[in-house]
């Protein structure tokens, strides 16, 4: 069986590259330029987005120093690959985890009625019904672009030479 | 720092609780940081602008810290009967709980609560507490209550700039 050039798998895969690999670079340089002119020390950055971080009182201090100080280079540097796409399965999937993690956290602090901000882009956003949809979203198109990622893989590439029989 | 608080808020309970005492031994005596209280009573609680109301008139006559301690530590027993009075007396003396009930019916106390309800609103504060961070010439708006070990690796950053 093989696999026309255009089909809406494709399609799926190339949105969801191109629209979270943008979600992913841009949250990850805005977690560290906190959105201003000067930008801040980046110590002060990190810091300030452990306080996000540790507002979902999920984890504790040391995780919350370990999120804050790591996931915003992560998520460049996942975006930077989806956009690439060198192993994209394997930075889709954990693309896809990720966004799992957050939409987990997300719903948990609005069932909680806990009153925070969400932290996605390191400036003050409190945590809605809209950031539970949004994320909701996203965690959709990663979960279908991951999948639809798998699947196309098993078949052959659309602009390969088609083997005689 | 500016802390936008309401008495009446559960999450600023916990931050006044946890973290500012511990801040205030830490980094306000010894004039490290300069922590500024502002009232921001949110319009849903019915009980906090009288709450503030009370703080404020204790800070008139120096006795804003066991009034604040006293009306954060027994919230949730204000809240359900609206004795703010009661729970202030409970730490003043009788000639300063006169002075206060004064000053709270003398109605002055009002305009500098709405100074900083004002304030607030320029900072775009829909919600407390919210801590204001200011660093040379830097602001940082944070929401929500915060670990003291996590503020503290932010402030002694803050700190750090030269």
């Amino acid at each position: 069986m093989q696999s026309s050039p255009f089909n809406l798998r494709r399609a799926t895969i190339w949105i969801g590259r191109l629209v979270l690999a943008g979600i992913f670079i841009y949250a990850g340089y805005a977690k560290l330029t906190m959105g201003m002119h000067p930008r801040p020390p980046l110590g002060v950055a990190l810091s300030f987005f452990a306080l996000q971080v540790d507002s979902y009182q999920i984890l504790p201090s040391w995780g919350v120093k370990f999120v804050a100080n790591t996931l915003p280079f992560a998520e460049i540097g996942l975006g930077l690959l989806l956009l690439i796409g060198w192993r994209f399965r394997i930075w889709a999937t954990l693309v896809t985890l990720i966004m799992l993690g957050f939409f987990v956290a997300v719903v948990r602090s609005y069932a909680l009625g806990m009153q925070i901000n969400c932290g996605c882009f390191a400036t003050p956003e409190p945590l809605t019904i809209k950031t539970v949809f949004r994320d909701g979203a996203l965690v959709a198109l990663a979960l279908l672009m991951t999948i639809f990622a798998f699947i196309e893989a098993r078949k052959p590439h659309p602009w390969s030479t088609p083997e005689k029989a | 720092m500016e802390v936008f608080s309401d008495f009446q808020c559960p999450a600023c309970k916990t931050l006044f609780l946890t973290t500012n005492r511990r801040l205030m031994d830490d980094y306000v005596t010894n004039g490290k940081v300069y922590l500024i209280h502002r009232d921001f009573p949110l319009a849903m609680h019915a009980h906090s602008r009288v709450a503030a109301r009370y703080a404020r008139g204790a800070a008139q006559i120096g006795k804003v810290e066991p009034v604040e301690q006293a009306l954060f530590q027994n919230q949730e027993k204000w809240e359900q009967t609206g004795d703010v009075d009661g729970t202030v007396a409970a730490v003043l003396s009788a000639a300063e709980m006169t002075k206060v009930r004064a000053l709270v019916k003398g109605g002055t106390l009002d305009s500098m609560i709405d100074k900083d309800y004002n304030l607030g609103q320029t900072y775009r504060i829909n919600q407390t507490p919210t801590t204001v961070f200011h660093c040379k010439g830097q602001t940082y708006p944070y929401s929500g209550a915060m670990t003291y070990d996590i503020l503290k690796t932010f402030l002694e950053q803050l700190l750090s700039q030269k």
